[in-house]
């Protein structure tokens, strides 16, 4: 629950490279309006316009790709992420999705982000690091459709397990796409095991796809393992 | 009123979802909202904004989905199109991404009503 409002407070604490891609879009301006008893931050949410149909929840895209030559860490995987826009209606979504590329059409090494506003999409972030991802490979080809009917499942709250989805991402690589949806709380089987089967439905997979539950924690000790290695302090 | 009138099949009670209010923030922005987000002030406790994925499709069609976001940063080859050629184009509002996408296996929306919601 409160997640959502650290991690917002933690995006406003000095966080530069965040702000950078940040758009200073009209519809955050006319919030600041509308929501002058928000006591909070100065990050104003985005709010559906007159006649749009509301989201249960504001989602923001992010964009990342990677540097070629420099393997991740935390430090350059944030500053090559980029925020490209919040939304709060299925209209805005629209509005951002038609104007973006399909995952399938990026080159190189990149992934789409789409995660509940306020929520980073890092495992640091306080709405994840408790958390855990639904990793599904994919050959080639196949990244655009799954992607959308996946986000547009998560928009629409087919997956009903309350507060917990935090974001999903599609990652473009080489040989094969990745699609994964993050939720807060890896311990919480039958919120995981929900997610799955909503999963396999929604994306239409065929009973013998391999899906695989991954927790940030053991992404963290992974990435660290690998640190030395990479040259990268 | 008597027993005997017409029977009507038996449904299962909707289950109902608890919002806590902690704070200000987690408040509607106006009395037509309940916490939690529902849109019908009939349903104190809230319920969630459900829509399937044929409702999320059929509201792309809406002039107001086309309208290209103000703010869109400009990442050639993401927001725009890859560097060199016509970086014109899609600032003024040329969608790029405007394919219907009716995967013809992945109908599991049915013709059923188009926006549910659970209470």
């Amino acid at each position: 629950m409160n997640n959502k409002f650290d991690a917002l407070k933690d995006d406003d604490s000095g966080d530069h490279d965040q702000d950078q891609g940040s758009p200073k879009d009209s519809e955050k301006e006319k919030t600041e309006d509308e929501d002058k008893e928000q006591n909070t931050s100065k990050k104003k949410m985005v709010v559906p316009g007159a006649g749009e149909h509301p989201l249960q929840y504001n989602y923001t895209f992010w964009y990342s790709r990677r540097t070629p030559g420099r393997p991740a860490s935390t430090q350059s995987y944030e500053q090559n992420i980029k925020q490209i826009g919040s939304f709060a209606s299925v209209e805005q979504f629209w509005r951002f999705y038609s104007h973006m590329i399909r995952p399938g059409d990026l080159t190189g090494h990149s992934d789409f982000h789409l995660f509940k506003e306020g929520i980073k999409p890092m495992w640091e972030d306080d709405a994840n690091k408790m958390g855990g991802k639904w990793i599904i490979r994919l050959r080639k080809g196949l990244a655009s459709r799954c992607w959308e009917n996946l986000i547009l499942a998560m928009l629409g709250e087919q997956f009903m397990v309350g507060e917990e989805i935090c974001g999903a991402v599609v990652s473009v690589r080489f040989q094969e796409d990745i699609i994964s949806i993050w939720n807060k709380t890896a311990s919480d089987q039958a919120t995981t095991a929900r997610i799955r089967d909503t999963l396999r439905r929604v994306l239409n997979l065929p009973p013998n796809t391999i899906m695989e539950y991954k927790t940030h924690t053991d992404s963290i000790k992974y990435s660290l393992g690998r640190l030395p290695w990479s040259g990268e302090c | 009123m008597s027993t005997d009138c017409q029977k009507t099949t038996a449904k299962a009670i909707p289950s109902t979802r608890r919002v806590t209010v902690n704070d200000a923030e987690h408040m509607p922005h106006d009395y037509s909202t309940t916490p939690g987000g529902t849109l019908f002030s009939t349903t104190p406790g809230g319920t969630r904004i459900i829509y399937d994925r044929k409702f999320l499709l059929d509201c792309r069609r809406s002039p107001v989905a086309k309208t290209p976001p103000r703010g869109l940063p400009n990442i050639p080859g993401v927001t725009s199109p890859p560097s060199k050629d016509t970086n014109e184009k899609a600032h003024n509002g040329e969608l790029l991404n405007n394919n219907k996408i009716t995967a013809p296996d992945s109908n599991n929306t049915g013709d059923d009503a188009q926006f549910e919601m659970d209470i």
